[in-house]
């Protein structure tokens, strides 16, 4: 191996270990409970999605801001997605919902307000009607 | 069996013209689904979504892989100084793969299946109708059977002993193998070390295990191609299982009308080795037969010798690996996929690529620098431009394929606009057009006639690509998902509108292409190459 080679690959790797070393740390903040520990949630809100449509918790889903949260998603037919957005669109979070198993994910919000739904997987031409506004609130 | 002929540039300008052409319908679907996505409805959704199943598979089986056979069918033999194995073989599978995309294409267009590419189970059996998923699933297999049959072809040519030589100069076949998939570089690396430790290195220089392997080395360029068989073989197996089962479910219901659970499938599990085996084409063939053709092109541009070929041996052996184990990444919001696989799999094994794909990009960026000074052509800035557009699409799909930046990058349009059309038109596009133009010379006696239009092809090509990947991209901060009509609300039509100026930048680019080619050629000729072969001249 030359010296020019030797120097790119000790860029590659510096690049690699600093990218990954960064965006595992909580910098990123949600790597906090979803890689460094495991917060016990306050609250859990079970999810069911069949047919194109999303049924919450009788009630709706009212969850404490700052503190955090379990959604466990199940479908009975094909994949959907579970995916929180914000009112001005941003994606805040999402997960796959795969037919078949318990699919959860701990959040904590950090800042009140409403937050809309919408499936964020392709489950069929219908999956656009898949949109459920103001399905969250925070306080 | 009546001897067929046809010569190696006949038969290669026929997979290139129907590349091409698979290029021009999988532009017009692009640019009819943006008009959609700018919510000015032509077609229905589930037009739409048909549209967007047949899309992918359009460019990449039908422009991607026939280019891609179609060059190899030739260079490969061409390095060699062999005949390849069977020119009726690479026509059967050349009709092979049409005929399946045809069918693939014609049950969504006309019977609107629309599963998608991913056809995440049991979405295809649970939604459509048993006679639109058998339609799409013989499509499918029948296009996967072709790029067995080419796989065949390539690696009888390899592997072949000509009949006519010598017995003694015949490579071992065990060396040969070991060559061709890019493994005799740990066997000598051990032989040597071997020899060292025994205090023998003589055992080494002369005669030994290595020198054996050694003498049997070929080609990088055809390394490569032998390593990235592994994969297309392992993707079309996996795809042509894909279509079985949609076979084993829908059949019965077509022909009995009876219905079988199908949930009895694991839907988890089902993803994993789908991934793992669609992978072989996105993180695989993309990635080292791109990488195999910069190992041939720089050198022969520049008129050099490619730098650090050593390195690249050991590259071509790592990119087996890194392929066989990247597939999570595309399961990196399945929460139910162990955080093991997602880390490991989905996260670092990915990063495999920056290091494979950055020592063989500094490989072919070291052969043309060392080369100067260098008369810039048009395969030379193609080729360029190729590196230039993975790097930026490379970069991007590291992001997305990061567990903690994932939560917010996953199914949305950062994932198609900035990694996949970035990756697809300006890199692999632009490498495939690098190809085109360094082979047509060799093929034709000529090489195309305007310059200026070849200039105009490759700028409105670069330029429209990254621009319409960008615009779809940036949408992703306002939430815009992928795979996703909004009907109800115009937010994300500014980014669409501004993909579609672009998309129809990239679009006049290939015309300009096109026009050069007929001009140069004639339509009558392009045309004819499709008819019985020319009487030869005696």
């Amino acid at each position: 191996m030359e010296r020019v080679e030797k120097r790119w690959l000790l860029v590659l790797v510096a690049v690699a270990v600093a990218f990954n070393v960064i965006t595992l740390s909580p910098l990123v903040p949600w790597q906090r409970w979803m890689v460094w520990s495991s917060p016990e949630p306050v609250q859990e809100f079970r999810i069911s999605v069949s047919n194109y449509t999303f049924t919450f918790p009788p009630g709706g889903i009212r969850a404490p801001v700052g503190q955090p949260v379990r959604f466990v998603a199940t479908s009975d037919d094909v994949t959907y997605g579970f995916g929180v957005f914000r009112k001005d669109g941003g994606m805040l979070f999402q997960m796959q919902v795969i037919p078949g198993y318990e699919n959860s994910i701990v959040w904590i919000f950090d800042a009140t307000g409403s937050y809309d739904v919408r499936s964020t997987e392709y489950s069929g031409p219908l999956a656009p009607t898949m949109f459920v506004p103001d399905a969250i609130q925070v306080v | 069996m009546k001897p067929y002929r046809i010569s190696p540039e006949r038969l290669t300008l026929r997979y290139v013209i129907l590349g091409m052409g698979a290029l021009a319908v999988a532009g017009i679907e692009g640019l009819l689904m943006r008009t959609q996505l700018m919510n000015v409805p032509l077609i229905t959704d589930e037009h739409w979504y048909a549209i967007l199943t047949a899309h992918p598979l359009v460019g990449i089986y039908g422009w991607a892989y026939l280019c891609v056979m179609g060059a190899f069918l030739y260079l490969v033999p061409k390095l060699l100084n062999k005949p390849l194995f069977s020119p009726r073989l690479a026509t059967v599978t050349l009709w092979t793969v049409v005929v399946g995309l045809a069918l693939a294409w014609s049950s969504g267009f006309f019977l609107h299946f629309a599963s998608l590419y991913t056809v995440y189970w049991p979405l295809p059996v649970a939604r459509f109708p048993p006679v639109t998923v058998t339609m799409f699933a013989v499509g499918l297999a029948l296009v996967e059977i072709g790029v067995l049959l080419f796989v065949v072809n390539i690696g009888a040519t390899v592997l072949r002993r000509p009949k006519e030589r010598k017995a003694a100069a015949a490579k071992p076949t065990g060396a040969l193998l070991l060559s061709a998939f890019g493994i005799d570089v740990a066997v000598v690396y051990v032989a040597n070390r071997l020899a060292r430790w025994r205090r023998r290195p003589e055992a080494a220089a002369d005669g030994g295990v290595a020198t054996t392997v050694k003498s049997a080395q070929l080609p990088v360029f055809v390394v490569s191609v032998m390593r990235g068989s592994v994969d297309a073989v392992i993707n079309a197996v996996v795809l042509a299982g894909a279509g079985v089962l949609m076979l084993v479910f829908a059949l019965p219901s077509l022909l009995a009308g009876i219905t079988m659970d199908p949930l009895s499938v694991d839907p988890l599990v089902y993803k994993n080795v789908f991934w793992w085996g669609l992978d072989m084409v996105a993180d695989g063939d993309v990635l080292i037969w791109v990488a195999g053709s910069l190992y041939l092109l720089a050198p022969l541009l520049v008129g050099g010798k490619l730098f650090g070929e050593g390195i690249v041996r050991w590259v071509i052996l790592a990119d087996l690996i890194v392929s066989m184990g990247v597939w999570s990444h595309h399961l990196m919001s399945d929460l139910p996929q162990p955080l093991f696989m997602r880390l490991v799999s989905g996260q670092f094994i990915t990063w495999g690529e920056f290091f494979t794909m950055g020592l063989s990009f500094f490989a072919a960026l070291m052969t043309v620098w060392l080369a100067r000074p260098v008369k810039m052509t048009m395969p030379l800035k193609f080729m360029l431009g190729g590196i230039f557009g993975f790097m930026l699409g490379g970069f991007s799909g590291l992001l997305q394929a990061n567990s903690g930046l994932n939560v917010i990058m996953h199914n949305t349009q950062w994932v198609p606009g900035f990694h996949v059309h970035e990756m697809i038109l300006v890199g692999l596009g632009n490498i495939l057009f690098a190809v085109t133009y360094a082979l047509l010379p060799m093929l034709t006696g000529t090489g195309l006639k305007s310059d200026r239009l070849s200039n105009a092809h490759f700028w409105l090509w670069t330029i429209g690509g990254v621009g319409m990947a960008w615009s779809m991209g940036l949408s992703w901060a306002v939430g815009a998902l992928r795979r996703m009509l909004y009907p109800s609300t115009d937010l994300y039509v500014p980014y669409q509108a501004s993909a579609m100026v672009f998309g129809i930048i990239l679009a006049a680019g290939f015309a300009a292409f096109i026009v050069n080619l007929v001009r140069t050629y004639g339509l009558k000729t392009l045309v004819g190459l499709f008819g019985p072969e020319p009487a030869r001249k005696t």
